[in-house]
């Protein structure tokens, strides 16, 4: 009975076709900003959209891709990030991140951080990201 | 002759610029909120140059890291009389202490890194002498009211030889730190 249980929420519990992997996040003193990276794989066979990012340790966050013209770099705000079935998306230095802005507190090289992540399909996904450089 | 030629069109090609930085002074205040004038506080030093706003929350950490890995390398194989320097572009909220914690959580070594805050004339001059551009763009209200926002910015480290002299710009967030490490190492002999 469990075991048919268990195969059912396989089936049917969208949530697990999201992987979130290689998390991590840069030290930043309070009241200043830094940025948190991973990678979103999604295994499901629809697409799915994270739509919404929150932590306690900043006052703000928000989704966003830098962007060069030249030599020249900036920073735009993207409201979501889109994870096509069968693929993943990287947020990465220089390009997609969260900015997490206003901290409440110093993070520092060496501390974890939580962060929950808000899919359309997937739901509330929980992650701990390391603080490193 | 031709031997002569080649050397200096080598050298033209490892430093393309050959800028003076001498003919005029900036004021500016370091990470303790002492005074200081640049390029006084250069003169004589290998300088590697950076420059940044500390609620940049991606770029500017990544040229402050590859400063750091290059202040670290340096440091392990005993190379002194190198100099780094970070100036903001963001002078109205990166004030001296702003800076001081910024490289403090970053485990950077002050003892040969200086940050400088100056005003908004002197840096903007100083910018200009660098060929930076910032410019500040795409602003958010906390919910408390106060105002943030970004600069959009050029992404860059220089490297300045001991006679006051810009020989070479690098991408800041991008830079191949063999390269830049190589340089200064040449540039120091």
């Amino acid at each position: 009975m469990f075991n048919l249980l268990a195969v059912l929420l396989m089936i049917f519990n969208p949530g697990d076709d999201m992987v979130i992997k290689d998390q991590w996040i840069r030290p930043g003193a309070e009241k200043m900003a830094t940025a948190l990276y991973f990678t979103l794989e999604n295994n499901g066979s629809e697409a799915d959209t994270l739509f919404a990012v929150e932590t306690d340790i900043a006052k703000m966050v928000q989704m966003h891709e830098t962007y060069s013209n030249g030599d020249v770099m900036g920073m735009k705000e993207i409201g979501e990030i889109i994870i096509e079935p069968k693929s993943s998306v990287k947020l990465e230095p220089g390009g997609k991140h969260i900015m997490v802005m206003k901290l409440k507190r110093d993070i520092e090289k060496g501390d974890e951080v939580e962060f929950k992540l808000h899919f359309k399909q997937a739901g509330k996904k929980i992650i701990t990201a390391a603080v490193r450089d | 002759m031709v031997s002569t030629i080649l050397i200096l069109i080598s050298c033209q090609s490892k430093y393309p610029l050959d800028k003076d930085l001498t003919r005029k002074n900036y004021t500016f205040f370091n990470q303790d909120s002492v005074g200081v004038i640049f390029p006084d506080i250069i003169k004589g030093k290998v300088t590697v140059i950076g420059f940044i706003y500390t609620n940049c929350p991606d770029i500017c950490p990544m040229t402050t890291h590859n400063m750091y890995l290059t202040q670290q390398k340096l440091k392990k194989n005993a190379i002194e009389n190198v100099l780094f320097v970070t100036v903001t572009f963001d002078p109205d909220r990166d004030f001296p202490s702003v800076l001081k914690k910024f490289g403090e959580i970053r485990d950077i070594d002050f003892t040969n890194w200086v940050f400088l805050w100056g005003d908004k004339k002197n840096t903007k001059s100083l910018l200009k002498r660098f060929d930076i551009t910032a410019l500040k763009t795409d602003s958010t209200y906390f919910d408390d009211g106060e105002l943030t926002y970004s600069v959009m910015h050029t992404d860059r480290i220089s490297l300045i030889d001991n006679e006051s002299r810009l020989k070479k710009n690098y991408r800041g967030s991008k830079v191949n730190l063999e390269e830049l490490y190589n340089d200064i190492i040449n540039l120091g002999e």
